[in-house]
């Protein structure tokens, strides 16, 4: 794929950091509005609350990604998988009918490195692979680790899946609060342990743009050869991205499997999904990590938030008494997906909060 | 003592047979030109040499030591630049953003901001594009930037592969006069050229490479006086 050329206008500094740590005012705004929200709104006490937090794992789920895809240039189209590994890993060592039955804070340790080491597994043998032959690879890995776990039934419990997956701190108690109940009663525990996480990766990822690290990778997709005359090992850097990403998205999947107590069935980890975080990451943005959580807030909540809340809306109007799909939101839901996505990679190719680096070259205001 | 010493070299590219046992030596502090036709295997030497085409037989020594098979990042930090055949500058990452990947391997950033002000200093048109993306620069200063980008990693020999490939003659003279200087500052050149009248007037000594082979080899200002170079390279009857 050819790159159109670049425009000559000087790139916009970085926004100035608060703290050196969160590079943007606007995060920590963010953030402080997020962590006051539940106590705003009774709303996120119910359902709405584990909605948004699905809302909260789905962007670590694409912070993931965009390491691979929006630092490194490497196309991943099995991220599920990796997210369906920690998901699993995590139920097998906390679920009853296994032995294992450690607390979550461990178990979430072992699964991400786990899905770490799987990464790196799948990363090794593909190291030449790039582009459109990586991407068929990792699709690959990804059907495979689908078929996995459903064959696998006597492990993964078939398409049941495994539950229940008891949630954080069971049996813990804090000041007399039993915390597993805590978790099992209000959604705004879940809320906070997620909203928590995601700041912790958001963190993570700004201080990986500035190492040495996240430099190389940026090299590395930019020009394998050049970086290798730079002294930059291209496979130590490339096997460092599949498995930070992989990491991450275990991390994600642990999440995922304790607020919904059970793993759900494989299914939740195929193809389908990889595609939409990859569509959230590519419309927020490739590299941007507010663009990335925007294009998750924005697809994934179009579908677990918006879509439900529009439903049940129509209904209580009781505008559509026959039930017939034409009249309902979610009949449509795809079709407008599609189209909003279309009306964005035609009028904004660089995402909706580009890095500032594609933003400077899909913007020709140039010479 | 050579800095580099290549002995019997053969690379090539399935059954292609680029490089057919080629030796060549580079002194201390010694510019060196490899001049040929297209296709005489002047960038598969470079190539084998830093290890990113593999050698099928022969040796590469930098320093005394062997260097045959190493990686090519392993080959970069014991200290041979590398600025390779199209500039290969990182066309969207800024001109200081290319200049700080160049020393990737200096950790201190004190030395780090003192070579890329050297570096700078050299090619003035640099600093003044400092934020600008390297894709927007011009081809001549594209050229300077790979250069200097290659400089930054303070390298003690230095690899350059058709440095006035495409460019204004006014210009391939600013580069030659950057190149000429390295000597003096004991980084020793190897320089890899089509316009071999400029390269050997400028290399203590020269190298012809004809179909993988070494044909010719002798001081810069002999081999351009010799009548086979002269009819062959320069264009002279």
């Amino acid at each position: 794929m050819a790159a159109p050329p670049p425009s000559a206008a000087p790139l916009p500094p970085r926004p100035a950091g608060v703290g050196g740590w969160l590079a943007s005012r606007w995060e920590l705004v963010a953030l402080v509005l997020l962590a006051a929200a539940p106590l705003c709104i009774p709303a996120l006490g119910g359902a709405l609350g584990g909605q948004v937090t699905t809302l909260f794992i789905y962007c670590i789920l694409a912070l993931a990604l965009n390491v691979m895809v929006g630092y490194t240039g490497l196309v991943h189209l099995g991220i599920a998988s990796f997210f369906g590994i920690g998901a699993y890993c995590l139920a097998i060592l906390t679920v009853p009918m296994y032995p294992f039955r450690i607390g979550f804070l461990p178990a979430a340790v072992v699964a991400v490195l786990v899905t770490a080491g799987t990464g790196l597994a799948l990363g090794a043998p593909t190291l030449r692979l790039r582009g459109d032959y990586l991407a068929i690879v990792t699709l690959g890995f990804g059907e495979v680790a689908k078929v996995t776990l459903r064959n696998l039934e006597q492990i993964t419990g078939g398409m049941k899946g495994l539950n229940p997956v008891p949630p954080p701190g069971a049996g813990v108690t804090v000041a007399g609060l039993d915390l597993g109940k805590a978790f099992a009663i209000d959604p705004r525990w879940f809320y906070y342990l997620s909203l928590l996480s995601l700041a912790g990766v958001v963190l993570a990822m700004r201080r990986l743009e500035t190492s040495r690290l996240g430099r190389a990778l940026v090299a590395v997709r930019e020009d394998e050869l050049a970086a290798q005359a730079m002294g930059i090992s291209a496979t130590r850097v490339k096997l460092s991205a599949f498995a930070m990403s992989s990491a991450v998205a275990g991390l994600a999947g642990c999440l995922y499997a304790a607020s919904l107590s059970t793993t759900a069935d494989p299914n939740a980890y195929d193809f389908n999904r990889s595609i939409m975080v990859l569509c959230a990451v590519i419309l927020g943005g490739l590299g941007s990590i507010p663009g990335t959580i925007l294009g998750v807030a924005i697809l994934v909540g179009f579908d677990t938030v918006l879509a439900p809340w529009a439903d049940s809306w129509i209904q209580q109007m009781n505008i559509n008494p026959s039930g017939s799909s034409a009249l309902s939101f979610s009949g449509w839901r795809l079709a407008i997906f599609g189209l909003a996505l279309v009306f964005v990679m035609r009028y904004r190719p660089e995402g909706l909060i580009p890095s500032r680096r594609l933003a400077a070259e899909l913007h020709e205001e140039g010479p | 003592m050579a800095i580099l010493e290549v002995r019997d070299l053969s690379a090539g590219y399935g059954p292609i047979r680029a490089l057919d046992g080629v030796s060549i030596d580079v002194g201390e502090g010694e510019t060196v030109a490899i001049i040929g036709a297209n296709g005489a295997g002047k960038t598969t030497l470079l190539m084998a040499i830093v290890g990113v085409v593999p050698a099928r037989s022969g040796s590469v020594a930098f320093q005394g030591r062997p260097i045959t098979g190493l990686p090519t990042h392993v080959v970069s930090r014991m200290g041979i630049g590398h600025a390779p055949e199209g500039r290969r500058i990182f066309p969207r990452l800024s001109v200081r953003e290319n200049l700080e990947l160049g020393g990737f391997t200096q950790t201190d950033r004190q030395a780090l901001k003192r070579d890329i002000d050297e570096a700078c200093g050299m090619f003035p048109v640099l600093g003044e594009r400092m934020a600008q993306m390297g894709g927007t620069l011009s081809g001549g200063e594209q050229q300077m930037l790979a250069l200097a980008r290659a400089l930054v990693g303070r390298p003690k020999l230095l690899l350059l592969d058709e440095p006035s490939l495409g460019l204004a003659p006014l210009i391939v003279e600013r580069i030659f006069d950057v190149i000429g200087s390295l000597a003096k500052r004991g980084i020793s050149v190897v320089l890899v050229e089509q316009n071999a009248r400029a390269a050997l007037r400028l290399a203590d000594r020269g190298y012809v490479l004809e179909t993988g082979r070494v044909t010719l080899t002798g001081p810069g200002a002999e081999l351009a006086h010799d009548r086979r170079v002269r009819e062959a390279y320069l264009g002279e009857g």
